[in-house]
């Protein structure tokens, strides 16, 4: 019993002092503060050379600075390195919230360096693409000027719980590399620029197909789509002729099926919606026929851009899986998204009318209805 | 005579050892005892009281017989030395080969029944066991008022003599447990204990052991719902303790006087300290892990925080951990060997001055300060002075694994720590015992 | 790895495969305790040793190399792991030498230790892991769910192909240890079977939400896609960015278990079970010796490759193990009961 307990206090001790030994070499132990942490990367090309901008905030006890560093060179990794390098602190990757390509770069083809991106495990998939429509040395100019607190404006602009809006595409890098190889997926990015009064200016969403940007949509279109993915739509403002109304809710079902050899699509969107703005005498059934309009109007119009590009960013060839066998599937984009019927109709339900009431008593407009008794 | 003489010859250095002449009764006789263990006047009261009509020691003898006396036939010096130092005292006859160990009147060496040092009670009785043994056994039998409380009584040691009792209720209690303890003590009477470590040697557990092996309390009620549960209690002489043999990881958690409150706010509360103890595990190296070893697990506003909150702080922060927590641990030895008097100063110093200046002179981050604190503070969460020990050495294993290998070596460390934790058997019963053993069939 | 494996094998229908295998499982185990149950209180080792010297050699000297190979290749497998996905500077023989350690520490202490020590493992690190479990269903499209099956799946013809057999590494290890347990612990066959049947939602999860998450087609480029799968969460509310860092580490600690399980097996098989009473003393030097063994080969291994290919190796052991050793149980067993049942008689 002895000799075991010993044996089993050796074989600790042992484990100690090999710990011990290896404590002089703390090979990951780098400190917080003697690491760089950029959280917005930026990528172009340019002659078959990249070249890569960091965002990098200086943390100190009483302000916070952002520092913008940038590198040529052939490969994204090596010119990471090289920063990292020329720094005095180790350059890490691990928080990096947002990448911007470079608008000429996105409509080249980002394939290679989105996998690398997935492939290398210090920069997390979850970040989000962005492209950006002006030279990114301006871009980042006049964003360094606006800020002057931890560099995280621009990943607050797509936060859901601060400055997102239903208005903007909001893709992660993982969505771009899955739909690279999907077989029925194609990705919307935001496309930003620097603002006259704000700092970053929406200027719509691109159309991604298998990593090259080859189309822009407008915001409206983007709303659509992020209302067909099932995010939200609250919030969103839309304006038409005569009133201007607010989603309060949104849901979508879609029916779809084969006739012959073109996939046939239904959808039936139910809006609510409350009343914002309203120019002139409205009722319920124009308000319910104009946002009715509006919408299959908007989706048939982005349905001819996809089937003009061959890009399924609705994902639409998910919803006939059950439809289509999975060998067919492979040639959705190019065989069956040009022959999609759609078929989308909006249902709207006017939850409320604001504080005042609808049937209007508007200012010297009234045919003699009925005074609002309050 | 020869005997008495003896005796007086070994005491004859010792300024309290009496040896009179007096009458007992109508038989002279002479009274040998240590005079600062009893008290002489009140004792030759009673014994005159008893032996009034006593004409000669055979008389004596008997009249005393049945009450405080004993009588010892042919005794020898040693046995006559040892009843003296056991607090009797000695009447022998010219004569006559008969001794009598008579039981006095004590002198009162004892504190008389206090509140617990080193427990607090907040709704519950606040009487301690205190050094004397018998107390302590008839405090027992008041809070178990029950029959089938047995009390096993040991003289233990060569050197000391020390009474040991084992105390265990017999319808209860675990028969091998008990057996084993039983075996042991009676297989090394001869070993002195004179504290805790040569208690656990006279038990057989080991003297390394990190995790104690007897929970020791202070409260009658906590060694009565332990023998409720089939444990053996042991009390030793001069020990304000009551042993609780075998202790449990649950007896960190489980304090008897919780069951005096609502059992949703039992489970509170014992949750509570779990939680403690974790947190006094995981905190420190969760901090160097994170925060030298694999910063991408934080969020990027509280990372960028804490990079702020320690520019300037010239070392590393694994180092900077263990000097804070070196220093706590000095302020923690330190105020438990404080008079009462400087302690509050003590205190003052080491809270805010220390805690203060100490990042005012940039030499840590306050950010450390408050998880370090945090940890100190969750250390005492847990029922039982020892266990609080315990849990505060097994943080150092983690802090130290989790500074070379991040969060794999925080969680390494915690198996490590699970897996001693299991290993750990008091009597054949695993420290981890909880109903039954269970098995698992991991596929 | 089991779920790249899976996903590797099937274009569609992996729920067939996930079973498929699961059911092999069931099937092994239920025959192996059979057996087992008629050898009231002894081992396998036991059980071997008593049935004759060749019968013996053929069941226990692959096992042993068989458990040995597990060891080196889960030591090295995860150690790569860990390096890929968090401590990209630390060396690969720090990291094996700690896991090797922990298992060996473990094992040292003996079975009892071993399984207490998962107990309380359990009630550490399970709750953390079902919550990242549940979250990690965020981001999947259910779409991808269909087609349910596919002619491939439905024929089982991928049974015969590589990917299929290398997973059923995940299932086969395990059962061994229930013919060691015995005389320490008892238990109940049908507690078992029903433990193991929770395994079935795990596998299926481990296997699907990759698949939910990314389609077929990307995940079946992934290494590790359940673990990608959870880096795709973003989760506001809570103080941690990288959760699949706690979900991999919590993987990782019932992985160092499982070693020390492995370690202990091979031991007694090595020891041959005579490291009783008098020569007890030498179990934990068995053990330390043991684990330094496998550490020191685990050093030989250059690359990833070379793990692929142990592993596949590996695969014709537990072939051999998953088939040979509970039919040779069971028969023992059966052949016992009949003894045992004629003595009956005879009485």
């Amino acid at each position: 019993m002895a000799w075991r307990g010993k044996a089993r206090s050796g074989f600790v001790l042992a484990a100690a002092a090999a710990l011990l030994l290896v404590l002089p070499g703390c090979w990951d132990n780098v400190d917080i503060n003697h690491r760089s942490l950029p959280i917005i990367m930026g990528v172009s090309k340019h002659d078959g050379q990249y070249k890569v901008f960091l965002q990098i905030p200086e943390p100190s006890p009483h302000s916070d600075k952002l520092r913008i560093v940038s590198a040529t060179g052939d490969t994204i990794n090596e010119i990471i390195n090289d920063i990292s390098t020329n720094m005095e602190t180790r350059v890490d990757l691990l928080h990096l919230k947002i990448i911007l390509f470079e608008r000429s770069f996105a409509e080249e083809g980002v394939n290679d360096s989105v996998a690398s991106f997935m492939r290398g495990r210090d920069i997390s998939p979850k970040a989000i693409a962005v492209i950006c429509n002006e030279p990114l040395e301006r871009f980042f100019e006049r964003l360094t000027k606006y800020e002057n607190r931890s560099g995280l404006m621009l990943y607050h602009y797509f936060g859901e719980n601060a400055g997102w809006n239903p208005q903007l595409a909001r893709t992660r890098i993982w969505e771009m590399f899955r739909s690279i190889h999907s077989y029925t997926n194609d990705v919307v990015v935001p496309v930003i620029q620097s603002g006259s009064s704000t700092p970053i200016a929406s200027a719509g969403s691109a159309l991604i197909k298998r990593g090259r940007m080859v189309d822009l949509i407008s915001p409206d279109d983007t709303l659509l789509i992020n209302v067909f993915m099932g995010r939200g739509a609250q919030g969103k403002i839309e304006v038409m002729d005569h009133v201007d109304v607010l989603i309060v809710g949104n849901r979508i079902r879609h029916t779809a099926s084969m006739s012959g050899n073109a996939p046939v699509l239904k959808s039936r969107l139910r809006l609510k919606v409350s009343v914002l703005e309203t120019k002139g005498d409205l009722n319920r059934a124009t308000i319910e026929k104009e946002l009715d309009a509006l919408m299959t109007k908007r989706f048939n119009r982005l349905l001819e851009k996809m089937k003009r590009n061959e890009a399924d960013i609705l994902g639409l060839g998910q919803l006939f899986r059950t439809v289509l066998p999975r060998e067919r599937l492979a040639d959705w984009r190019s065989e069956y998204l040009p022959r999609l019927k759609g078929d989308f109709q909006t249902e709207v339900i006017l939850q409320n009318t604001g504080n005042l009431k609808l049937d209007g008593h508007e200012e010297g407009n009234g045919t003699g209805r009925k005074q609002g008794g309050g | 005579m020869a005997i008495i003489d003896q005796v007086s010859e070994r005491f004859k250095e010792d300024a309290d050892y009496i040896c009179k002449r007096t009458k007992l009764g109508e038989v002279p006789a002479t009274v040998m005892a240590l005079g600062s263990l009893i008290d002489m006047p009140r004792t030759m009261l009673h014994i005159g009281l008893q032996t009034r009509q006593s004409v000669n020691p055979e008389q004596l003898a008997d009249a005393l017989a049945g009450g405080i006396g004993e009588t010892l036939i042919s005794p020898d010096a040693d046995q006559l030395a040892a009843h003296l130092t056991a607090g009797r005292i000695i009447a022998a006859f010219e004569g006559s080969d008969i001794h009598i160990s008579i039981a006095p009147a004590p002198k009162t060496l004892t504190r008389s029944i206090e509140a617990p040092l080193t427990e607090n009670v907040l709704s519950g009785s606040v009487s301690a066991f205190n050094e004397d043994i018998d107390s302590n056994l008839g405090m027992l039998r008041k809070q178990v008022v029950s029959e089938r409380l047995r009390a096993l009584s040991y003289q233990v040691g060569s050197d000391q003599r020390k009474r040991i009792s084992v105390i265990y209720l017999e319808h209860r209690v675990n028969r091998r447990l008990l057996d084993a303890i039983v075996r042991k003590i009676e297989s090394r009477l001869e070993l002195d204990v004179t504290s805790l470590q040569s208690l656990n040697g006279l038990l057989g557990l080991s003297k390394w052991s990190i995790v104690t092996r007897l929970n020791s309390t202070e409260l009658p009620q906590q060694a009565a719902s332990a023998m409720e549960k089939g444990k053996a209690v042991i009390l030793v002489d001069r020990y304000p303790f009551a042993f609780i043999v075998p202790s449990l990881l649950w007896d960190m958690f489980d304090v008897e006087n919780d069951r005096n409150y609502p059992i949703s706010l039992m489970y509170s509360i014992r949750l509570l300290r779990i939680i403690g103890v974790l947190v006094n595990f995981i905190f420190p190296g969760l901090y160097v892990a994170l925060v030298s070893v694999n910063p991408d697990v934080l969020r990027i506003e509280m990372a960028l925080s804490v990079a702020a909150s320690r520019i300037d702080v010239p070392y590393p922060a694994f180092v900077e951990t263990l000097i804070l927590l070196i220093i706590l641990e000095l302020i923690l030895e330190a105020s438990v060997r404080l008079p009462k008097s400087i302690g509050p100063t003590i205190t003052m110093v080491g809270g805010i001055i220390l805690g203060q200046a100490v990042v005012s002179a940039k030499l840590v981050s306050n950010l450390l300060i408050i998880i370090l604190a945090a940890t100190t503070i969750a250390s005492f969460t847990v029922a039982g002075f020892q266990n609080a020990i315990s849990i505060r050495v097994f943080k150092y294993i983690i802090l130290i694994l989790s500074a070379v290998f991040g969060v794999f070596g925080l969680l390494s460390g915690l198996v490590i720590v699970c897996g001693y934790l299991a290993s750990v058997t008091s009597f054949g019963i695993p420290y981890l015992h909880m109903a039954r053993a269970r098995d698992d069939a991991h596929g | 790895m089991y779920p790249s494996n899976v996903i590797e094998a099937l274009d569609s229908g992996h729920w067939i495969a996930v079973m498929t295998g699961y059911l092999v499982h069931l099937a092994v185990i239920a025959a192996y305790m059979y057996g087992l149950e008629a050898f009231k209180g002894q081992n396998l080792i036991q059980i071997c040793l008593n049935s004759g010297k060749l019968i013996a050699a053929a069941l226990l000297l692959p096992t042993a190399a068989y458990l040995t190979i597990a060891a080196i290749t889960t030591v090295r497998a995860y150690s790569e792991i860990i390096t890929l996905v968090f401590l990209s500077n630390t060396p690969l023989w720090s990291i094996m030498l700690l896991l090797v350690a922990i298992a060996g520490y473990l094992a040292s202490l003996g079975l009892e230790a071993i399984f207490r020590t998962g107990v309380m493992l359990a009630v550490l690190f399970i709750p953390p892991l079902l919550f990242i479990v549940c979250t990690s269903f965020k981001n999947v499209d259910w779409h991808y769910l269909l087609p349910l099956a596919d002619r491939e799946s439905a024929t089982l013809s991928f049974v015969a192909k590589r990917p299929f057999l290398e997973s059923l590494f995940a299932f086969a290890g395990g059962f061994l240890f229930l013919g060691f347990v015995q005389p320490a612990l008892a238990y109940k066959r049908k507690r078992v079977l029903q433990a193991s049947m929770l395994l079935v939602p795990m596998f299926l999860l481990s296997v699907y939400v990759p698949l939910l998450t990314f389609g077929r087609q990307t995940a079946s480029r992934f290494q590790f896609p359940y673990i990608m799968a959870i880096d795709t969460i973003d989760m506001r509310w809570i103080m941690f960015e990288r959760i699949n860092l706690f979900f991999l580490l919590s993987v990782v600690t019932f992985v160092t278990l499982f070693l020390s399980l492995l370690l202990w097996k091979v031991s007694r098989i090595v020891s041959l079970n005579k490291l009783d009473g008098k020569l007890s003393k030498f179990r934990v030097p068995a053990v330390a010796v043991l684990a330094g063994a496998i550490f020191i080969v685990c050093l030989q291994i250059p690359d990833w490759e070379r793990v692929s290919e142990l592993m596949w190796w590996n695969t014709y052991l537990r072939l051999y193990i998953i088939v040979v050793i509970p039919a040779a149980v069971l028969v023992l067993g059966i052949r016992r009961r009949r003894k045992v049942g004629l003595h009956g008689m005879e009485r």
